[in-house]
């Protein structure tokens, strides 16, 4: 089927043909490679499983240990620390900001240093909004110092430069957000862990001293989300569900779609339209065959009125209900055996090509009969094509989707692939969805490789 | 063949037996062709008549659609009503310009993208032809329910989420591998040598593509952009997993089929229908071209 065209005798690699593949296998391994990865590492991976502490409220100090999330933890001393500039914008952040403010101290003297803003009652501000210029509030408990410190940097660890009185007017020259970090407490397997966390994986609860972990920072790896999945009410369901629909619906599509590559192969007179008709369905989506099919077995549908007008019943029978589960999965297999029976026809019409004319002819003349002729020449020669269409509609038939959700909504028959859409939009719990889509995955490749070994093993056997 | 049989008997004077056994044949032939025209036309039935009914739904007055029984008889009475409130209902119509915006996104993309890679497969013997073949092979053949998930979570992370690009950008990998093979098989039905002849008349290697394969492959490659439009425009699962507000048609009406009524989903289900009926036409002599290839 091709033509090679590479000049004899030239030893030189030729390029040509690897840039003109390159941007499908760039495209391939960016949208279909890496998130096939990335599903895999979703349902086996839980982010933010624990929490790193340290021993300082530093990113890079020291590992003090870690806790999972949920955990219970005290809170022991808080402490502001500068935020890495690319994570300043997030929403989640507890912050606070610190102005440094220059005014006279209690002594009268000139101090310039930092302090809280919560210290600071904003007079004035330029025209970009920034803070320029305030007074000192004053500090309303008795029993503390009256006095507002004024620290060298932004930290309440720091040194203190000297004191104002309340009303004290300043200059406010500068501002610095920081994150809140917490030293936390936690008991976990039996240890108590102690060490400084950014306040954003924690949730306080009432008056600040206790909290919980609520997000972790470092992921792990995890069976929970294939346990979730697996222990769903309706993951075996949809398991048998998904498998009955295959055992049913390929063996009728195969033997409708020999009978269909037959006729059109027949060279009848209009084989052109049958052809047409034939293939129609290779267009439609399984929603529309989902909603012609309905329009057929709906309580006001066609079966009942043709039954009715044949006088066979008296009252509309209700086929699509929670009692009646057989007649869903009537409707569903003959939905997809109408739709895609036509993808079953084109592949064996063109293996039915590639048989020449003359070994039918001949098996003709011989006397054989068309039982004799499908069953010695054609299915033999056909092997290779329907293997392919086998794998095509098993793994096809693994994503019915649509069609299940039109005809039950989705809860009183379910399949694999619905459950994928339940878990990803309803319960939009992404990963046991990820887990979802690989069990799929999952079961595609083991029946591919079945079918594959299944045919070698027949010929090896012909052999 | 019946010519030949005729010729041949002429010829040789046959016996009365041999003309009993060739009449014998004649009917049994006749017999066969009349069963194959049966059976064809029952398949056809079969196909033919649940599109008579819907279309016969979306055709008349929702009163009409709401009935029962319904006769068998259709488009009685004939009526836009239905159809115009399918399409005047919410989200249909900026559904409707999501998914044609999305497939012609997806169709131009994957023909951009799988033009050069389906020549070079049919033109090029080159070291992993046959592992890169295989490859888009595997590939075609993996479930769209495998590659929502990741990618909604990727996009979501990336703010790509919900918009008919990235819903377009995923639909193009999912129709690449076939559209790939498809080129590759329209170019190999055009004879190198048609190339070579005009490379030897002074033609450089892209001119003698641009000027002599381009204009014999275009109704190839025209044929395989239609499909790539009906496969986007019929996509639902990707399409209701990517979007919440930009859906596309078929993940708009499944989302809203719940609380429809049935006028709303009828009409729906044979609007959707509408390119197939249209398309399959124009390309079903293509349709082996395409589909035959990824049996070899």
């Amino acid at each position: 089927m091709t033509t090679a065209s590479r000049p004899k005798g030239r030893k030189k690699i030729n390029w040509a043909p690897y840039l003109l593949i390159l941007p499908s296998l760039i495209y391939l391994a960016l949208f279909f490679g890496w998130p096939m990865v990335q599903g895999l590492i979703l349902a086996v991976r839980e982010e933010g499983a624990l929490l790193t502490l340290r021993s300082e409220a530093d990113r890079d100090g020291n590992l003090a240990g870690q806790l999972p999330r949920g955990i219970q933890v005290g809170i022991l001393e808080r402490q502001g620390n500068p935020i890495p500039p690319e994570e300043a914008g997030q929403s989640n952040l507890l912050t606070e900001v610190w102005f440094r403010i220059r005014g006279q101290d209690t002594e009268g003297q000139l101090i310039e240093g930092w302090t809280p803003e919560r210290r600071i009652r904003v007079r004035e501000s330029d025209e970009s909004g920034r803070p320029v210029a305030g007074s000192v509030r004053s500090i309303l408990a008795s029993s503390a110092d009256p006095l507002t410190r004024i620290y060298t940097e932004a930290d309440e660890d720091s040194a203190v430069v000297g004191k104002m009185g309340a009303r004290a007017p300043v200059e406010i020259l500068d501002q610095a957000t920081l994150e809140v970090w917490f030293l936390i407490s936690g008991e976990f397997e039996n240890e108590t862990i102690e060490g400084w966390v950014p306040s954003r994986y924690i949730k306080t609860l009432s008056d600040g001293t206790q909290g919980r972990i609520e997000q972790g920072d470092t992921s792990q790896f995890t069976t929970k989300y294939i346990q979730k999945m697996v222990n769903d009410r309706f993951f075996w369901p949809a398991l048998r569900t998904t498998l009955l629909l295959i055992v049913l619906i390929i063996p009728a599509q195969f033997v409708l779609a020999i009978i269909m590559a037959l006729v059109i192969q027949a060279d009848l007179k209009g084989s052109g339209l049958f052809l047409y008709i034939f293939s129609i369905a290779l267009g439609v989506s399984d929603l529309a065959v989902g909603i012609l099919w309905y329009s057929i077995f709906t309580q006001s549908g066609y079966l009942n009125s043709i039954l009715q007008g044949l006088g066979l019943i008296d009252t509309p029978t209700i086929y699509l209900s929670a009692d009646t589960r057989y007649w869903i999965l009537i409707a569903i297999w003959l939905a997809e055996v109408w739709r895609a029976t036509a993808l079953v026809m084109v592949i064996v019409v063109a293996g039915m090509q590639a048989i020449s004319r003359e070994v039918l002819e001949a098996a003709e003349v011989f006397g054989a009969t068309l039982w004799q002729r499908i069953r010695y020449i054609i299915l033999p020669l056909l092997r290779p094509s329907l293997q392919v269409a086998l794998i095509l509609r098993t793994i096809l038939a693994f994503q019915v989707f649509a069609v299940v959700i039109v005809m039950g909504g989705g809860d009183i028959l379910t399949v694999l692939a619905n459950e994928t859409y339940r878990q990803y939009y309803d319960l939009r719990n992404f990963n046991v969805a990820a887990a979802y889509a690989s069990f799929i995955l999952l079961l595609s490749m083991i029946t591919s490789f079945f079918y594959l070994r299944a045919v070698r093993t027949q010929e090896e056997v012909a052999e | 063949m019946t010519g030949a049989a005729d010729v041949q008997s002429k010829v040789v004077q046959a016996s009365p037996e041999v003309k009993a056994i060739h009449r014998r044949m004649l009917r049994r032939q006749r017999l066969g062709r009349a069963l194959t025209y049966l059976v064809g036309i029952l398949i056809s039935l079969w196909v033919l008549i649940p599109i008579w009914f819907i279309a016969s739904m979306a055709l008349t007055t929702p009163v009409e659609v709401r009935s029962y029984p319904k006769s068998i008889l259709p488009f009685i009475p004939l009526s836009t009503d239905t159809m115009e409130f399918f399409l005047n209902s919410r989200g249909i119509l900026p559904g409707l310009r999501n998914s044609i915006v999305v497939a012609l996104i997806t169709l131009t993309l994957s023909i951009l993208i799988a033009s050069p890679a389906g020549y070079a497969i049919s033109r090029f013997i080159f070291r992993g032809r046959n592992i890169f073949r295989l490859s888009i092979l595997a590939v075609r053949a993996f479930p769209i329910v495998v590659l929502s998930i990741p990618l909604a979570v990727v996009f979501l992370r990336t703010g790509i989420y919900d918009s008919v690009y990235s819903l377009a950008l995923m639909h193009t990998a999912l129709a690449l591998p076939t559209t790939i093979l498809v080129l590759s098989s329209v170019f190999s039905s055009i004879p190198y040598e048609l190339e070579e002849a005009a490379m030897v008349f002074g033609c450089s290697p892209f001119q003698a593509f641009r000027h002599v394969v381009f204009p014999l492959v275009l109704p190839g490659i025209a044929a395989s952009a239609i499909f790539t439009f009906v496969m986007s425009w019929n996509e639902v699962f990707a399409a209701t997993i990517l979007t919440v507000q930009n859906r596309t048609l078929p993940a708009q009406v499944l989302v809203t089929l719940n609380q429809s009524s049935e006028p709303y989903q009828f009409a729906g289900g044979f609007f959707m229908m509408i390119p197939a009926l249209i398309f399959i036409f124009f390309i079903r002599r293509y349709l082996f071209n395409m589909w035959g290839q990824i049996s070899k």
